[in-house]
């Protein structure tokens, strides 16, 4: 087997171990249920961990990573097992979906991972503390429970107080056991620590332990955000696979698995992958800003490095949070989490709205560090219209994140203190209101799609000259553009709600400020098209990726009017055209920028580059199949699919557009699986790069990758304009002018 | 600012000030029992919070040119500075959410509440904020005992403040019916109360602990930024509640 290369060997045992997974999920089904059932979720998740680890094991032996997997898989059936016991204890029979199972098993299989992969590091040390401590909470109120002599079991094991509390302390327990606020707690004892700590770990074990540098930082979001892309992914295509034909066949009515049916498991993977796949965006972007703004700044790290990394740690349990919500009961709201509907979900619910506003914590600090960076830390020379255009987006960006976040952490604890004390904001029975809780919703939900956004066109903006050899053409009237759709985005939220019953005088004026966001989004394209127009157009993947950002987004900006005017509105609100539309303004403003800003600063991390026909493959896969899902949504959403259903009458005739758009989002999945391949394999494997391959002006590509911890060995000083691609003369945008005094402050 | 100023003029400005929001907050009080005009209250409230800005919370010193050498500590001051005002200007939020809900949910009227209680605790706050002032006002002019003074009794005042609330409001309230579950008049008044308690209790602890530094001899004239960013808090928390007891005891008709 010597001579077979490891990516033949690792692709041999991924399916190898697919099929044998596959069929140990049968065989488990069969033993549960009494019935062989080839379509079923089961032997679906069975099958996926089973190949991933078959795949490891393949490729690279029993490596750390193996190692990893294969705890993972162990300690996902040793906490399945558990929990099946403790089920069995409280309530007496033996439940084979029993929640309490898969929550353990979820806990156990995460926590395992980490430790096989590296021992005790922040994330393993983190997750197991999560557990103990919202076991101990959860333990802590049922005995308070018992002795009030109210019931203290549910059906979920705990009372539903047991786990809001639960699952909260578990955050600051894992803050605590990751150590990601160590140095504040030594700061409130009158410790000092110095500014930056040496560090510890070499290789890619620095990113499963605590990092002050905003290079590691900025790469632990980009991964979390890989892998929340993929679990929302997995989501999306587990009931795009139901929807492929009417009927129900796949998430029937007589299945069962954490404790829901099929359809009740439908409802929870759509209402997931929404809110996963928008904290996977937010988390993305805060990777890429993380990792890029300092750089173009010429800082030699973030404004507050601890912030920056108790930013991204809580994170990581907001992300358990949410997965917690599926497997405690779900939800069928759909990411908005509605009352009165949210208000009597199962308990997964709360775990949701707990999982979110942890994530916001994430958001609004990490902006706020990102602002005081740009405020305070810019290089000698950098005037405000002198920053690279991506910062400016950073900034608009930050500005939202940083104050509108809080009213969607506001509205969902609400929700949550309704649930638990019987507070009566959104109960029309106690005279509250359940509107005031969408516009609270929407004065965050809208603005927040720019800050998915507004980061990737900042994107587009910074790459579009290098690969056209151009002047950005309007410098000021993007930086501009960036910031009124900021400001105009706060005024827009009530077009959500044409439909929800509020005052109808209300409508007219958010139509209008609604429309005016094109303005701003218009000159950006303009400024995109003038500057492509005449240049000199080179295009490898990561230009690849901007131009079909460009276009996509473009069909995404051209589908929202229809949705912004009122009396369209009525009649596609709530349809799958409305989904269309946001796929669109999602993956041009944020999927195709993300691959591009990958592949454009992977050499800058790694020193090596991402392979070239790979990426090309990526889109050359994605960008159609994309294409055909988002028209077959808007076509049967015209014709009047609505969305968040299960199932549709076969009578419309949707069936054929469905399966095609399933085949279609498959074949994205299969891109995304060959760009994380090309990511992870590059980064051992990839063609050494480690110059100004881009050709660029900007700062970080003036000195060789990848980049030492605190950045630059000499201090730049702005001495031109930074777009000045391709004019007689040959002026430049940063000199460097003295070598950095006090690198260790 | 504070370091143009001697200390015996910062202790005076102090006072001032102190006087000043005692005087808006007896006309708001008059205003309320008397004519119940909404607006005048609403400018009286803008008026305190711009005078506690400005002269408890130096907002101005956000714009003091600090030093050219990036790894200063007076440079560093200035980063920390913005940081929290950006901090605290996203922590407004909150408030404002909770400002808009008590308006959609209960427009022009208010719930039964214990006004001496409320003007008690409202009074106390402020005294706190007022010595609070002097703490730092005293440990930017190196005085260090002074400063230990009257943080433990800005501590002792925050302190009665929360138990006011917690303690003798909360209890109070629910004995009148005035319950979480009991509608939406009592959904707000817990949550808006709540959450400003919450924040009293994060600023107690913050308290302790620079108190605790400062028995160390961490802080000096120059280097206390521990000091100025718990005074700050502080007065933002002050600030909050400018706005949230005319929101709770005064605006409106008794339901």
């Amino acid at each position: 087997m010597k001579s077979v290369s490891p990516a033949i060997r690792g692709w041999l045992s991924f399916a190898i171990g697919a099929v044998i997974a596959y069929l140990v999920g049968m065989g488990l089904v069969f033993l549960a249920s009494g019935s062989w059932t080839y379509l079923h979720l089961v032997p679906v998740l069975f099958a996926t961990f089973g190949s991933v680890t078959a795949y490891s094991w393949g490729a690279s032996g029993y490596s750390p990573i193996t190692k990893g997997f294969v705890w993972l898989d162990l300690g996902s059936l040793i906490g399945f097992a558990l929990g099946l016991g403790i089920d069995l204890l409280v309530q007496g029979t033996l439940d084979w979906v029993a929640p309490t199972a898969s929550l353990f098993a979820l806990l156990f299989g995460f926590t395992a991972f980490f430790l096989g992969v590296a021992g005790f590091n922040a994330a393993s040390k983190g997750l197991i503390w999560q557990i103990i401590g919202t076991l101990l909470a959860a333990i802590f109120v049922s005995v308070i429970r018992a002795a009030m002599g109210l019931t203290w079991s549910g059906p979920f094991l705990f009372s539903e107080p047991a786990w809001v509390l639960g699952g909260f302390m578990g955050v600051l327990f894992f803050l605590g056991g990751s150590g990601a606020v160590d140095d504040w707690f030594k700061w409130a004892r009158g410790i000092d620590t110095p500014e930056h700590h040496e560090e510890h770990y070499s290789g890619w074990e620095k990113y499963l332990h605590i990092s002050y540098d905003h290079k590691v930082i900025g790469i632990q979001y980009t991964v979390t955000a890989l892998f929340l892309i993929s679990v929302g992914g997995l989501f999306a295509l587990i009931f795009r696979t139901e929807l492929a034909a009417s009927q129900l066949q796949f998430l029937t009515l007589d299945m069962k698995l954490f404790g829901q049916n099929g359809p009740q498991l439908y409802n929870s993977f759509m209402s997931l992958h929404g809110m996963i796949m928008i904290v996977s965006i937010l988390l993305g972007m805060a990777g890429i800003t993380n990792f890029v703004v300092p750089l173009l700044l010429g800082a030699q790290d973030m404004a507050f490095p601890r912030l920056n990394s108790f930013a991204f740690w809580i994170s990581v349990p907001a992300s358990v949070l949410l997965l917690m919500s599926l497997v405690l009961g779900g939800f069928d709201t759909g990411w908005t989490g509605y009352p009165p509907l949210s208000a009597r979900a199962p308990v997964g619910m709360q775990m949701f709205f707990l999982g979110v506003f942890t994530a916001g914590w994430s958001s609004i600090l990490g902006a706020l560090n990102n602002i005081v960076t740009v405020v305070r830390m810019r290089s000698k020379g950098m005037t405000a219209f002198r920053m690279p255009i991506f910062v400016w987006a950073a900034i608009a960006t930050s500005i939202i994140a940083l104050t509108a976040t809080q009213f969607i952490g506001l509205a969902f604890q609400m929700v949550m203190f309704q649930r638990l004390f019987g507070m009566g904001f959104f109960d029309p029975a106690k005279g509250g209101n359940p509107v005031l809780f969408q516009h609270l919703f929407w004065f965050y939900s809208h603005p927040a799609v720019y800050v998915f956004i507004l980061p990737g066109l900042g994107v587009i903006s910074e790459l579009l000259p290098v690969f056209a050899r151009k002047p950005l053409f309007g410098y000021r009237w993007i930086a501009m553009s960036s910031l009124a759709i900021a400001l105009v985005g706060f005024l827009v939220w009530a077009h959500h709600m044409f439909a929800s019953g509020m005052n109808e005088y209300l409508r007219v004026p958010f139509m209008y400020s609604t429309l005016l966001v094109a303005i701003p989004t218009g000159v950006k394209f303009f400024s995109w098209v003038a500057t492509l127009w005449k240049g000199k157009i080179w295009a490898p993947t990561p230009m690849l990726f901007v131009l079909g950002g460009i276009v996509v987004f473009l069909l995404g900006g051209l589908t929202g009017p229809p949705n912004a005017t009122v009396s369209t509105d009525l009649h596609l609100t709530d349809t799958y055209f409305i989904v269309g539309h946001f796929h669109d303004t999602i993956f041009g403003g944020f999927v195709f920028p993300f691959f591009a800003a990958i592949y454009y600063w992977f050499p800058k991390a790694t020193g090596r580059r991402m392979n070239e026909t790979l990426g090309k493959i990526h889109f050359w896969l994605m960008t159609p199949a994309f294409f055909v899902l988002t028209f077959g949504m808007m076509r049967i959403g015209l014709l009047g699919m609505r969305r968040r259903i299960v199932d549709y009458d076969p009578a419309l005739n949707f069936d054929y557009t469905h399966l095609v758009m399933t085949v279609g989002g498959f074949l994205i999945a299969i891109s995304v699986l060959i760009f994380i391949y090309n990511f992870f394999n590059s980064i051992k494997n990839g063609e050494k790069a480690e110059g100004n391959i881009w050709n660029s002006r900007s700062p970080e590509w003036q000195v060789p990758s990848p980049m030492p911890t605190h950045n630059y060995d000499q201090l730049f000083e702005v001495v031109g304009e930074p777009y000045d691609y391709g004019l007689p003369g040959g002026s430049k945008y940063v000199e460097f002018i003295a070598p950095a005094k006090s690198k260790h402050p | 600012m504070s370091h143009n100023q001697d200390k015996s003029s910062a202790y005076a400005q102090g006072v001032l000030i102190f006087v000043y929001l005692t005087v808006l907050t007896a006309l708001e009080y008059f205003v309320a029992i008397t004519f119940s005009a909404v607006s005048i209250l609403v400018l009286i409230a803008v008026i305190k919070a711009a005078l506690v800005m400005y002269y408890y919370m130096h907002i101005y010193k956000l714009n003091e040119d600090s030093a050219d050498d990036i790894h200063s500590y007076a440079y560093k001051t200035g980063t920390n500075r913005l940081g929290l005002w950006l901090f605290l200007l996203s922590d407004a939020f909150v408030f404002a959410g909770l400002l808009t809900t008590r308006i959609n949910l209960l427009g022009l009227t208010r719930p039964h509440l214990n006004q001496l209680l409320g003007v008690a605790v409202t009074a106390v706050l402020l005294i706190s904020s007022f010595f609070m002032n002097r703490g730092e006002t005293a440990m930017a002019h190196g005085d260090k005992k002074g400063f230990i003074t009257n943080a433990l009794i800005t501590f002792v005042l925050g302190l009665g403040f929360l138990l006011g609330v917690v303690a003798v409001e909360w209890p109070a309230a629910a004995a009148e019916g005035l319950t979480a579950s009991s509608g939406t008049a009592g959904a707000v008044f817990y949550m808006m109360t709540g959450m400003h308690a919450f924040h009293v209790f994060t600023g107690l602890i913050f308290l302790l602990v620079i108190i605790n530094n400062a028995r160390k001899d961490i802080y000096s004239e120059e280097k206390h930024w521990g000091v100025e960013a718990v005074t700050v808090y502080w007065h933002f928390v002050d600030l909050v509640w400018i706005f949230f007891y005319p929101a709770l005891y005064l605006i409106g008709k008794l339901l």
